[in-house]
């Protein structure tokens, strides 16, 4: 897998000609969870946010066709190159004034992997919030989800909406879009704003570099007779290393 | 997607451009993420189940069939007042392409979708819709079509199942035998073709509970072990009047005319099918070691590999030009009309030569791809322990039924010359300037500038050797060509050969517009050694044909045509298969 990613020529970044775009995987189980509570409360309106170039829109309308109602593609260009903070602030600003009683979030991007910017968003917006579910109950307003915690520890939190949450595998199994599905969403409202209107906050952090770690040796496994693999392995102490000398 | 609406058999006498081809570099969103729900249903529902359902575990696929139903994928080609989507036919053979990895659970689908529906769809009337097609697309029924015989199969006219009218005027008796019924087991509607009267060759709606309908026992087969074929016995069965589909002796074109759309649809599946076997086959070589080092590396293995990603990307790339064919076509048509399915049946039928094409490359591709997979798993790939086993067995029937490729391959010539006496297609003013090309010296040049030059002469040559072969026969046998079936043969593999190259090129040319670097070279890789393969097929055709057809100095004259015009220019054929090899091996996807 390592091997058909490639470091981009700036050094900071992946090079992602030819690579098959997906919706980050903890995005989905926040793209469920969402259609899921629709599903349950009945009445509700759901929009899916996504930064990110052109090409995103493809990718949103997997979840308009989920089940979400209306999408918000927010172009930008350089978004891979944006530290979380910037891109907290971003969707912060976007849902400031929208008054939105749930946000889910995936716990973490699959390529920069802070799982900071669920809980950055939920700070700018002044709601509680609680990371990492594996499990979530809504009861008019009442909030309650279950944590996976180190340790194979969880953690059952109470708390009342408007709230943020971040969504982490086992939350949910994601459906697949229906083909009528797909087709309605074609439909759907999918607006476009530029980054530069909601843009407000500068970078807190600077990627520097960005590298593929250097290989290792691996490790040998002797195998065969007992006595000859003493010897091998005497052999091999000796030759590469000083712990007999 | 095209503007010009090319005739049916046109590529053999028209000069295609790229513009004008469909390709699936231009599917839309919805068609991607259709394919999306199609794979992740076929990997999460079907694949945990395939040695059960192989077991004959048929629950499971009827069960299968429900969940398809659910997320819409048997709603392709059913209208919406019906319960359907009515997508469009690329739509359609991608889905069959996607869930082709699911062996014999893609038959069934298959044969349900295609065969099963589209009568209904195409033939019904507006109460007999109502009444079948919602529980069709549901998945709550699943459909069989019954039109083989034991004693007439590929003659299927020759059928001798019976419908008699019953004294009080209600109800057809129908007697007779039909064999080797896909999904036969658990199929809840069945269309029958019985003749009335012993004349006249008609179709019925015969649901399974009707009296006088027996399901023979399982068929036990080489491969498809998981898809339920038995024999329907008919014993004065009962059928309400009412469920006579389409006009009393018009069975044969609603037998042969889904039969087309069953052909395309088959070839796209096949494409699906090869697309999974060569990953098994490409996954395995780089796991295996061998001489200490995975088998992979050596140009043995990628020589296949190589050769076996040319031809998928031809195979592909000829299924999605012919839905694009087609979708141009049918799209022509108002949907207001009063015969609007007439219409479109006569869209679809245009195309019959370019869909018993589909049929007869794609499965032969499937064929040579399973042949090979096996090879690369040496002694694993005889156990059936390993899946290359199974691809195998499943892969030979489809060079047997929807008409075998010996029936289709007599059909490309056949539609063609009928279209051309018709006056459709301009094939003796072509073949004359052929013959005259013949005789006069050529010293054109190829424009390096252009794209793919070598590959468009190379077409045009082909072409002109096509019309060569074609004219002559014509000439000789005149109308009694129909007998020589050896010859005709000869010449559906020349025409085969050509629209599958024109296919890979125009496809690569409008794909490297605004391919990166490196795909690039993959494209043109994937042309160069499918154009040589393919050129190598076309020459021994071609020449095998003049020796059938001629003698003497004619004889002669037709030979130097052949090594003339079936010629190609592959300088950097091993280095294009290595790169296609090391790059399908490094990547362990189908590259395109």
């Amino acid at each position: 897998m390592e091997s058909k990613f490639k470091v981009n020529t700036e050094g900071k970044w992946y090079d992602n000609v030819d690579l098959a775009w997906r919706m980050n995987e903890y995005d989905e189980f926040a793209v469920e969870q969402a259609v899921q509570v629709k599903d349950q409360v009945g009445e509700a309106d759901v929009t899916v946010l996504s930064i990110g170039i052109d090409k995103v829109k493809e990718t949103m309308k997997k979840a308009l066709a989920m089940g979400c109602d209306r999408g918000v593609h927010v172009n930008d260009d350089a978004s891979y190159a944006k530290d979380p903070f910037e891109i907290a602030s971003i969707i912060a600003a976007f849902a400031r004034d929208k008054g939105f009683d749930l946000i889910f979030t995936g716990m973490q991007s699959q390529d920069r992997g802070s799982a900071q910017v669920g809980v950055l968003v939920a700070e700018m917006l002044g709601l509680p919030s609680v990371s990492t579910i594996v499990d979530f109950a809504f009861d008019n307003g009442q909030i309650t989800a279950k944590r996976e915690l180190e340790g194979g520890l969880r953690a059952i939190i109470k708390t009342q909406a408007p709230a943020l949450l971040t969504c982490q595998l086992g939350l949910n199994t994601p459906r697949y879009p229906t083909l009528p599905n797909i087709m309605k969403a074609k439909k759907k409202e999918l607006l476009t704003l530029e980054v530069a209107t909601l843009l407000q906050d500068g970078a807190r952090q600077e990627t520097v570099k960005m590298y593929v770690p250097e290989k290792k040796g691996g490790g040998l496994v002797l195998e065969g007779d007992v006595g000859a693999i003493a010897d091998q392995l005497v052999q091999i102490l000796k030759e590469k290393t000083g712990v007999l000398a | 997607m095209a503007e010009k609406i090319y005739k049916g058999g046109e590529f053999l006498v028209a000069e295609v451009t790229c513009d004008e081809v469909f390709t699936p570099e231009e599917f839309t969103d919805e068609q991607k993420q259709i394919a999306e729900t199609t794979e992740q249903f076929v990997e999460n529902e079907i694949l945990p189940h395939l040695d059960a359902i192989e077991a004959q575990n048929f629950d499971l696929v009827v069960e299968g069939m429900r969940k398809c139903g659910d997320l819409g994928l048997l709603m392709i080609d059913t209208p919406e007042e019906y319960g359907g989507l009515e997508l469009d036919k690329a739509t359609s053979m991608l889905v069959g392409e996607k869930i082709a990895p699911a062996g014999s659970f893609s038959v069934a689908y298959a044969a349900h979708t295609g065969l099963g529906t589209l009568p209904l769809v195409y033939y019904g009337t507006e109460p007999q819709k109502q009444q079948y097609l919602p529980k069709l697309v549901s998945g709550e029924w699943v459909a069989a079509y019954c039109l083989t015989e034991p004693d007439s199969g590929s003659d299927a006219m020759n059928a001798r199942a019976t419908a008699t009218l019953s004294e009080d005027g209600q109800h057809y008796l129908l007697n007779g035998t039909k064999q080797f019924i896909t999904n036969g087991g658990f199929a809840k509607l069945f269309i029958i073709f019985a003749k009335i009267d012993k004349e006249h060759f008609s179709a019925f709606l015969v649901e399974k509970d009707f009296a006088g309908l027996v399901v023979g026992a399982e068929e036990k087969k080489m491969g498809i072990k998981g898809s339920s074929t038995t024999q329907i016995i008919l014993d004065n069965c009962k059928v309400p009047v009412e469920n006579l589909l389409g006009d009393i002796g018009k069975g044969h074109k609603i037998a042969f005319n889904v039969l087309n759309v069953g052909r395309f649809k088959l070839a796209a599946c096949v494409t699906g099918a090869a697309k999974a076997a060569l990953l098994v086959g490409v996954k395995y070589a780089n796991e295996r070691k061998q001489f200490g080092q995975p088998i992979s590396q050596f140009g043995a293995i990628q020589e296949k590999v190589a050769d076996l990603t040319a031809d998928l990307f031809a195979s592909e790339s000829l299924v999605y030009r012919l839905a694009g064919l087609l979708d141009t076509k049918l799209a022509t048509i108002d949907k207001g009309i009063d015969n609007y399915y007439v219409e479109y049946q006569k869209g679809i039928e245009e195309y019959a030569a370019e869909c018993a094409i589909s049929k007869v490359f794609c499965s032969d591709v499937l064929a040579r791809v399973v042949d090979e997979v096996v090879q690369i798993h040496g002694g694993y790939g005889f156990v059936s322990e390993y899946p290359a086993e199974r691809f195998y067995r499943d892969e030979r029937i489809n060079r047997i039924f929807e008409g075998t490729n010996e029936i289709n391959r007599l059909l490309i010539p056949g539609i063609i010359l009928r279209k051309s006496m018709k006056g459709e297609l301009p094939l003796q003013a072509e073949a004359m300037k052929a013959f005259e090309s013949l005789m006069t010296p050529s010293f054109e040049e190829l424009d390096d500038t252009l794209a793919f030059a070598a590959e468009k002469a190379l077409l045009q040559n082909l072409k002109t050797l096509f019309l060569i072969l074609a004219g002559t026969a014509v000439q000789k046998h005149m109308t009694a060509l129909a007998n020589e079936q050896e010859i005709l043969l000869a010449a559906a593999d020349i025409a085969i050969q050509i629209f599958a190259i024109e296919s890979a090129v125009l496809r690569a040319e409008k794909a490297c517009r605004s391919a990166s670097e490196k795909k690039k070279q993959w494209l043109e890789a994937a042309v160069k050694v499918f154009a040589f393969n393919a050129t190598e097929i076309a020459g021994t055709a071609a020449k095998k044909g003049a020796f059938y057809v001629e003698e003497g100095d004619p004889l002669l004259m037709i030979l130097s045509g052949v090594r003339r015009f079936a010629k190609y220019d592959a300088t950097g054929l091993l280095q294009a298969k290595r790169l296609l090899a090391h790059a399908v091996c490094e990547e362990e996807k189908y590259l395109f």
